[in-house]
């Protein structure tokens, strides 16, 4: 059940982090509304596809045996995914305008 | 267990009550934004261009915030739900994969390139996008309402020995009676969320004074799509519903429409009252005689079986939740259809941008639709309780044994502090669109 919460908490840390990296870096940032939106495919992107490695929601409880190592890398991931998301939406958006 | 399944079923409601505010308008304001840009190809006008993106713009954080509150939605299947994902997924699994697969993917591809592509693709391919967004996201609502409807009304399944529901015939699911109806209800719901979105819009321009012409444009359209479709909701696709509610779940008919007992010479249509459940009876009713049997078989004395006509474990296990959610919903249909009228007079006589009354109310009339459309959900959900497929298998039977009632408790109010969180964001950025207004571009 936990897992199901960690999942919600992961995209909250992508869009916060692609939020972050685009006011920290202006030519990548699509504004807030923007940034939003590449966190939250970003990280579910990255989560989704990788996860299953070990850090996705259900590896993280390990059957009600919590495992913080796993929760700190899925976060990392998904703050990750938060940060490419927006580098490769800018590129993209670059080249096709 | 009885606090397992008021724990499970309180998450579920609250999480896709939450959920449901989002696709309600996109789906609806695709079509708006293909009207849009269809009408700038037609007649060049740059406004409907520049309204097309701007709508886009809204579209695309009530689709982020949708996928968001989704993702919560797929798990709970597999947490709170197990027991009914085991014994349904041969079946459920088809219609949920393909919404995934077929729509999910065609409208956040299309909206990707509907919001960056314009100059790359030129127009009529924008316009292109545009429609294939507005396809995925009622190819969306299809499959999700053809996993329901099969929920209301099974079709083409077998059950084995071992309880497992498998599908026997597949094209049955899509052909399925209770489907079309349905689908063409809630869409239609949708639509009439979107345009009063758009028209508050407008109005909001328009009495602060400012993008006056996006406003005029905001409001005409939204009065114009409101109009219509606040009817269609109500005539054909309402009725037609409520004919597949009397004839595949009567028990539910008789308690959504506060009939206790069943009369012999035609049933009344309840206008207001409150079930007495310990009297069984409506209190302080006002009701006009006959009329529900006229409308449910066009028959003044067709007899209608009252809840005194079924077994207590056959009628829906929150008799006045349904009753009220229900008639909350047709009180407000019948508000739209009036306050759209009147706004679609007026547009007419061309008085509708000066007539501030008019305006503010078309501005905080904006929360209703999404009621209404909440409360037809409600409807169409507790009336099909005790049963989670309609009389094959019950709620009770469905959730996980495994998950207590106090995990269930503390992740929900874990939903609740995140979608705080989540609701005011999504606040913040759909009043920073608004605020700043479509942006007017050249070509």
């Amino acid at each position: 059940m936990t897992g199901t919460l960690i999942a919600l908490i992961s995209i909250l840390v992508g869009i916060i982090a692609a939020n972050g990296f685009g006011y920290t870096v202006k030519k990548y940032s699509f504004g807030i509304m923007g940034n939003t939106i590449v966190g939250v495919f970003g990280s579910v992107f990255l989560i989704k596809s990788f996860g299953r490695l070990g850090f996705d929601p259900w590896s993280i409880m390990n059957n009600e045996d919590f495992v913080g190592l796993r929760l700190v890398i899925n976060i990392v991931v998904s703050a990750l995914g938060g940060v490419v998301g927006l580098i490769l939406a800018k590129l993209l958006y670059n080249k096709i305008n | 267990m009885e606090d397992m399944l008021f724990y499970d079923r309180l998450q579920f409601a609250f999480t896709i009550t939450f959920h449901y505010i989002f696709p309600q308008l996109t789906m609806g304001l695709s079509l708006l934004i293909v009207f849009f840009k269809g009408k700038y190809l037609r007649n060049n006008i740059e406004k409907y261009n520049d309204a097309a993106k701007f709508f886009m713009k809204i579209f695309a954080i009530n689709f982020t915030m949708g996928v968001v509150t989704g993702i919560p939605m797929e798990f709970q299947f597999g947490t709170n739900w197990a027991k009914f994902s085991e014994l349904t997924g041969n079946v459920i699994g088809q219609t949920l994969a393909m919404e995934g697969m077929f729509s999910f993917f065609l409208e956040s591809s299309f909206l990707a390139l509907f919001i960056f592509g314009e100059k790359l693709m030129g127009q009529k391919l924008h316009f292109l996008t545009g429609f294939l967004v507005f396809l995925g996201s009622w190819a969306s609502g299809w499959f999700i309402l053809a996993t329901n409807a099969w929920m209301q009304h099974p079709v083409g399944y077998e059950i084995l020995d071992n309880g497992k529901f498998v599908l026997e015939n597949f094209s049955a699911l899509f052909s399925n009676p209770w489907l079309i109806p349905a689908f063409l209800h809630n869409q239609l719901a949708s639509v009439v969320t979107s345009s009063f979105v758009v028209a508050s819009i407008g109005a909001f321009y328009v009495l602060r004074n400012k993008q006056i012409e996006y406003g005029k444009l905001f409001l005409k359209t939204g009065v114009i799509f409101g109009l219509i479709s606040s009817l269609l909701v109500a005539f054909p696709t309402g009725d037609w519903n409520a004919k597949n509610v009397a004839k595949y779940q009567p028990a539910s008919f008789a308690a959504m429409e506060g009939i206790f007992e069943t009369e012999e010479a035609g049933a009344e249509i309840v206008l207001i009252g409150q079930p007495n459940m310990v009297e069984k009876k409506l209190d302080n009713k006002i009701a006009v005689p006959n009329i529900l049997s006229f409308l449910t078989y066009q028959e003044w004395d067709r007899q209608i079986p009252g809840m005194d006509h079924f077994k207590k474990e056959e009628l829906p296990d929150n008799i006045p939740a349904l009753y009220y959610s229900y008639h909350i919903m047709v009180g407000l249909g019948t508000i739209f259809i009036g306050v759209m009228f009147l706004s679609a007079f007026f547009l007419w006589r061309k008085k509708l941008y000066t007539l501030k009354p008019l305006l503010w109310t078309i501005m905080f009339l904006v929360p209703f639709p999404y009621i209404a459309n909440l409360t037809g959900w409600y409807t169409a959900e507790l009336g099909r309780q005790p049963y989670l497929v309609y009389g094959l298998l019950r709620t009770t039977e469905g959730i996980s044994p495994t998950v207590s009632s106090g995990n269930t408790l503390f992740t929900l109010l874990g939903f609740v502090a995140l979608y705080m969180l989540l609701g005011l964001l999504f606040l913040v950025l759909v009043g920073k669109t608004i605020n700043e207004g479509p942006k007017h571009q050249t070509h």
